[in-house]
């Protein structure tokens, strides 16, 4: 069965005076997909994803939402009433309750669910009473989900959704998304977290400097740009680096001691590991996958700090 | 529910819940009243104005003479002065500065010089023997036209009768006693209490030459119930107060709303420009109603003001509210940064506070000054409020109310266009 397209972006520009800030980016979303966004600060995520919720103009290519076109007034109010955002550094009423700033983004819809059903999906039942001024980051965080989905939309943006949050409240976030995952919500996800987008999306779109460098689902670009698998021996020391060196190449010592042997494929993985056997080492063993980061570090060529900064 | 409304209501919530916003909004307003209040409404013996009186004239034993006495207990007499007693032998200026008080203030002295009462006797006499020469004189000449029986030597006795009198008075001295006024070229004040000293000074002097006043002076209010000074301050300062938490407030809150991305939030959903200003423009009315409601309240408890708001009152406070709130509109959608947006509507609101016969009559204020205050709404909004409130002068409501009528719709349609609900 043919895909649903959601969003279609074709050949999207914004420029600001001197500065490109995305550069003919073209990509389409399907329905019940999470698509993630996946690139540092400044590459243009959080411009694409403001056009897509018409706040913000474009100034070349085209961008629909549901068919409609991001450009016409009349087709802007059919996009407003079909989705729901999360947007950067979502913030609220602070004198008002989880409840009334529930109900004041629910208030500007006609067709909307019932908040206390809206409070339940995002765990948010203890809190209901509660000011936002008084909620952690992580808590605000999951009003500002429930905020997005009081309209029932079938698309949920949701842009930087953990950035700045502790370990556990980034794990809180990630079931939220797991959840509309399973109420078959079609969610855009931005982030510059590897793991994340990993984890949580169907599909990514690695963007750097308003171009989209790369996209697919996680284990596509994985086998395409990931590299080889990683068989590590922990704190395996100088002579073994050697041997494995001399016997299959591709063979590194960290600065922790650990050995580090690169395989392309399983057999020679196998190979490894009986001489290892041969050798009656006594250490530990882990074979590592590639990942994100790695097809990341690939495509871009760096690393992108807890900050969001490219490095 | 409409949009407007479900803003109104969140606005109005997230602000009845601020105490920083209570404080600046309804209870400062409130403390001003009750100082202004306690200022001018007088009463309870306090608010003298301290008077240096330094009698010179005195007997051989040193003490006051009896009418420079009178004079000074006159004075007392009116209750507006303390009167502090300069020593005769004193330098008069100097013993005032070093007896001011701890406060300081303004230095006023009254000097009486020295024959204060032998010069009023003798002039007061010369006064009165002409007076009395004047008289018979009068009735002389009315005898001669009206009774034509008189013969000659009755008209004799009469023209040598007042041709004695009037060698008498000849011979009395033509004095004129004399009180001296000092006080500082910077006072302000120095000129109604030196009017206030010279009219003792003209009652005293009638009252010694048994003049009486043909003259009566009665007092009547303009308005058809009696109100006190707390009354006339009253739609001074709420017309101000509303201004402030139109300019001020709104344009604070929207800025900070603005710098938190929760305008941006709200642009996302189908609300509309028109209706994030209509809801915050009402919920700016109903404070401004509750401020003109806890003020009357307030004042009526503490100061008994008898200015009870109309229909009219309500209209006008509603026409000023939309239109600070479009001016608000105006300053929030050019400033983005809180600090600046304040900072920009108090630049606007002091100075238009002051100088828009708020809290000082405009006649006081230069010619140039009052130009000036014509072309600030405030004049028109607190002109308006006060004809409203006050006077129940309806000619004078429907001029100003039409004023600010056609500002507000000007404020609100230039707030509209530029507040940015789109991003670039």
């Amino acid at each position: 069965m043919a895909k649903v397209v959601v969003v279609e972006v074709n050949g999207l520009v914004k420029q600001y005076e001197d500065l490109k800030a995305v550069d003919g980016v073209s990509f389409e979303l399907h329905d019940g997909e999470v698509f993630a966004f996946l690139g540092p600060n400044g590459a243009g995520k959080t411009t694409t994803v403001e056009i897509l919720e018409c706040i913000r103009t474009l100034t070349g290519g085209t961008a629909r939402v549901f068919g409609y076109d991001v450009t016409k007034r009349e087709d802007v109010k059919e996009i407003k009433k079909r989705i729901g955002v999360l947007p950067q550094d979502f913030s609220a009423l602070d004198k008002l309750t989880v409840k009334e700033n529930i109900d004041l983004i629910g208030g500007m819809y006609e067709k909307k669910l019932d908040t206390s059903e809206v409070i339940k999906m995002l765990d948010l039942e203890e809190k209901t009473k509660t000011r936002f001024e008084n909620l952690s980051g992580g808590l605000k965080q999951r009003v500002g989900v429930a905020a997005a989905l009081v309209n029932d939309p079938q698309l949920v943006f949701l842009d930087e959704p953990t950035t700045g949050l502790d370990p556990k409240a980034r794990r809180d976030v990630w079931q939220v998304i797991e959840n509309l995952r399973k109420l078959d919500k079609t969610v855009f996800l931005t982030t510059h977290y590897m793991e994340e987008a990993q984890v949580l999306a169907d599909r990514i779109a690695v963007i750097n400097k308003g171009k989209i460098a790369a996209i697919g689902s996680p284990q596509e670009l994985i086998s395409q740009y990931g590299g080889l698998k990683t068989l590590i021996i922990r704190r395996g020391g100088k002579k073994l680096a050697e041997t494995l060196q001399q016997k299959y190449g591709n063979t590194d010592l960290s600065h922790d001691g650990d050995v580090l042997m690169k395989a392309d494929d399983v057999s020679e993985m196998w190979q490894a590991l009986s001489t290892l056997t041969s050798l009656k080492l006594d250490k530990e063993i882990e074979i590592q996958a590639p990942t994100i980061e790695d097809v990341f570090l690939k495509i871009v060529g760096g690393r992108i700090t807890e900050e969001g900064e490219l490095k | 529910m409409m949009r407007p409304l479900v803003i109104f209501l969140a606005v109005t919530r997230n602000w009845l819940r601020s105490r920083s916003g209570l404080f600046f909004s309804i209870m400062f307003p409130v403390l001003l009243l009750i100082v202004f209040g306690a200022i001018f409404s007088g009463g309870g013996g306090g608010g003298q104005t301290t008077l240096f009186v330094q009698n010179l004239d005195r007997s051989l034993n040193g003490t006051p003479t009896n009418a420079s006495s009178a004079f000074v207990q006159a004075l007392n007499s009116t209750k507006t002065f303390a009167i502090k007693d300069v020593p005769a032998d004193a330098d008069a200026k100097v013993w005032a500065r070093n007896n001011l008080g701890p406060l300081g203030g303004n230095i006023r002295i009254v000097m009486i010089s020295n024959g204060f009462e032998r010069d009023l006797i003798n002039g007061t006499l010369k006064v009165k023997v002409g007076i009395s020469y004047n008289l018979l004189n009068t009735t002389y000449q009315h005898l001669l036209l009206q009774v034509p029986g008189l013969n000659d030597t009755q008209k004799m006795i009469y023209e040598q009768g007042l041709a004695q009198l009037q060698s008498y008075n000849g011979t009395l001295p033509d004095s004129r006693t004399s009180l001296t006024w000092a006080s500082d070229a910077s006072d302000q004040s120095a000129q109604v209490i030196k009017n206030i000293v010279a009219s003792v000074a003209n009652a005293f002097n009638y009252r010694v030459i048994g003049a009486k006043s043909v003259i009566e002076f009665n007092e009547e209010s303009v308005t058809s119930t009696s109100y006190g000074a707390v009354d006339y301050y009253l739609p001074g300062i709420i017309s101000a107060f509303i201004m402030t938490n139109g300019l001020i407030a709104l344009t604070s809150v929207t800025s900070e709303f603005k710098r938190r991305g929760i305008i941006k939030r709200l642009s996302i959903t189908p609300l509309t420009k028109l209706d994030w200003i209509i809801g915050n423009v009402l919920s700016q009315t109903l404070l401004s109603l509750m401020l003109t409601a806890i003020m009357i309240i307030v004042g009526y408890i503490i100061f008994r003001v008898q200015a009870i708001p109309d229909a009219l009152t309500i209209i006008m406070i509603f026409i000023g509210s939309v239109m600070f709130s479009g001016l608000g509109m105006i300053l929030g959608g050019l400033v983005k940064d809180v600090e600046a947006a304040v900072a920009l509507g108090n630049a606007i609101a002091y100075p238009m506070m002051f100088l828009s016969g708020t809290y000082f009559p405009l006649e006081i204020m230069p010619s140039y000054l009052q130009s000036i205050s014509r072309v600030l709404p405030l004049t028109y909004f607190s002109d308006g409020l006060r004809y409203a409130l006050i006077y129940r002068y309806t000619e004078g409501v429907f001029t100003n109310m039409a004023v600010i009528t056609v500002l507000a719709v000007a404020f609100i349609l230039i707030g509209a266009v530029v507040t940015r609900w789109k991003e670039k």
